[in-house]
């Protein structure tokens, strides 16, 4: 692997750097203790240790609210938005953030491409980061390690302090021509990064688990808690619903339309014509949303469609853990199958 | 001919006229729609037809339900403004205490002189077609709906809470910021207002339709405050919505 060893020191340097290809977005402090993905103004300002951003990435390819069209109602027309999009590069970026991404190709782009999601995916760069797992992490029990370059054109490993810089593509290879603030080392890929959170089981066990949880009383313990803010959902990285609503303007002459995330996790989310809801009560969206995650699609891909991030449980004001309910789930059903081998 | 249309205060600051009257872009476009033709607080015509009357304010006295009555029977669309109108709001928190020692505190020994009844929503007393949420209410909640109803379209309608607003708007989470929101369990529609600038969510909106409210209060008393305080909190624009 083609690898090199970055200065600390010199990271503000390299972001400048990649400026020449395009925009650069890279993690930013926002508010008290949280961070936020943003377009860098000044390099220095760019966070490297952080644990997670409160919007994933997904916000910069399918933004949370996106005019679709202007339309005239005097003159029944219409005018569609033609995105156009420039080169951008993704500096800064968590494995499992990188890994939200291609679950999110998975879904915008294949069978019909979502034209806007597809134009602002090409031209992106993505240079990747390690980080230090923290209560929330438990993206490894999701089969994503912190060193996971798929995806990545550059990878940032911090060594001692300092950084190991691994070329992964040929795009990466360009993007550090004529950087010279480094030199090529012998790659070692340090394994002591501990996860605090985890699963139980590897996670090709739980679409089985999932098999039979549906009745799991499980549900009903964390309906209990969960107030249906839309909080888990809303920054998902790889949930991706959205509701398009037409706003007229106060001339009443003309108007726009615009998406807007929309969460399962609401209680009108499921509401249809006539006043109908097929998933009224929070213990019917709790289970969906966790469905959605490890069944539905899981089946489909083979890959589960949680990447671990944690932000679900670390941005849940009533404290609900994903992997705690999964854990959960996984001791309803050995309880289970002990009964059940009693019985034969 | 354009539809009349025409305001009413019942028990409230009149804060939510002003609001209207503060639309100051928007004031010529909304008259091109319509012809205002009762406005207490902005003018002294009357008339006897209301295509839409607004309402704002609770209905808190006998008089109050015979004027609220007559209006009704006078209007063809009659819609609630802000939160006292839509549920009692501020005001409600009168009936969390026995009616006579409200009317003692008050008015003293002349308490016989004042007849009062449970502040009520107005939805309480008249059919109320359409409502435009919180304190004051919010403004462009208000130019939604009169262009949907002058246009004949289906008013719209959020009943998803102030978290997702938040949540689009990236804004750090209050309760990360050491402070007890009432964000999770508030209808939106109000962009996240308070929220996005450090403000707490009192709940003005109303309570979200079907909560999980012994959930809300273990996020709150989790957080730091009591039960007791809880309580209030949620109590302070929603006394008639909700039981605790």
């Amino acid at each position: 692997m083609e690898c090199y060893s970055l200065l600390r020191a010199d990271v503000p340097a390299l972001i400048d750097h990649l400026g020449k290809f395009g925009e650069v977005v890279a993690p930013h402090r926002k508010g008290d203790v949280s961070y936020s993905f943003e377009s860098v103004l000044d390099s220095s300002q760019v966070v490297l240790d952080y644990n997670r951003t409160l919007l994933p990435l997904k916000k910069l390819f399918l933004p949370p609210v996106e005019k679709l069209m202007d339309f005239s109602l005097k003159n029944m027309s219409f005018d569609p938005v033609e995105l156009t999009t420039q080169p951008r590069v993704f500096f800064g970026v968590h494995s499992y953030e990188m890994q939200s991404i291609l679950r999110l190709d998975h879904s915008m782009l294949s069978g019909n491409a979502e034209s806007n999601y597809f134009k602002r995916r090409k031209n992106s760069r993505f240079v990747g980061i390690s980080f230090e797992p923290d209560d929330f992490h438990f993206s490894e029990s999701v089969g994503i390690a912190i060193e996971e370059m798929e995806g990545f054109d550059l990878f940032l490993n911090e060594i001692d302090d300092d950084f190991q810089l691994y070329v992964l593509s040929d795009n990466g290879r360009s993007l550090i021509q004529g950087f010279k603030q480094i030199r090529t080392v012998e790659a070692e890929l340090s394994g002591k990064r501990e996860f605090k959170k985890k699963i139980r089981y590897h996670y090709n066990r739980l679409p089985r688990i999932f098999q039979y949880a549906y009745k799991s009383k499980v549900w009903a313990d964390v309906a209990e808690k969960c107030v249906g803010c839309g909080a888990c959902t809303l920054t998902c990285p790889t949930c991706f619903c959205f509701d398009v609503t037409d706003e007229v303007s106060v001339t009443a002459e003309d108007g726009l339309r615009q998406r807007t995330w929309d969460s399962c996790m609401l209680s009108t989310f499921a509401e249809v014509a006539g006043g109908e809801n097929f998933r009224e009560k929070t213990i019917n969206r709790t289970r969906h949303r966790l469905y959605r995650k490890f069944k539905y699609i899981t089946d489909e891909e083979g890959l589960p469609w949680c990447v671990g991030c944690g932000r679900c449980t670390a941005f849940c004001p009533a404290g609900i853990s994903l992997p705690d309910i999964v854990n959960e789930l996984i001791q309803e059903d050995e309880k289970a199958q002990y009964h059940h081998t009693v019985r034969v | 001919m354009k539809p009349q249309v025409a305001f009413f205060d019942f028990t409230s600051c009149e804060g939510c006229q002003l609001n209207k009257l503060n639309l100051e872009n928007d004031l010529l476009d909304i008259l091109k729609h319509v012809d205002i033709v009762e406005f207490r607080e902005a003018m002294d015509d009357k008339a006897d037809h209301y295509d839409i009357a607004f309402i704002e304010g609770s209905i808190s006295s006998p008089s109050c339900v015979e004027r609220i009555h007559d209006i009704r029977r006078r209007s063809d669309i009659l819609v609630a403004l802000g939160s006292c109108a839509v549920n009692g709001g501020i005001n409600a928190m009168k009936n969390l205490h026995p009616i006579d020692e409200v009317r003692e505190t008050v008015y003293g020994k002349d308490k016989y002189l004042f007849a009062t009844l449970p502040a009520m929503a107005v939805s309480s007393v008249v059919k109320v077609d359409y409502e435009v949420r919180g304190c004051p209410m919010n403004q462009q909640d208000f130019l939604k709906l009169l262009i949907a109803l002058v246009l004949g379209k289906q008013a719209p309608k959020y009943n998803s809470p102030v978290c997702v607003e938040c949540k689009l708007k990236e804004n750090e989470c209050l309760y990360n910021r050491g402070m007890v929101c009432l964000g999770p369990v508030t209808r939106g529609g109000c962009d996240a207002l308070c929220p996005s600038f450090g403000q707490f969510c009192t709940g003005c909106r109303g309570i979200l339709s079907n909560p999980n409210l012994d959930g809300m209060l273990e996020i709150m008393t989790n957080h730091g405050i009591s039960l007791d305080e809880a309580k209030k909190r949620m109590l302070l624009f929603n006394s008639n919505e909700v039981q605790l």
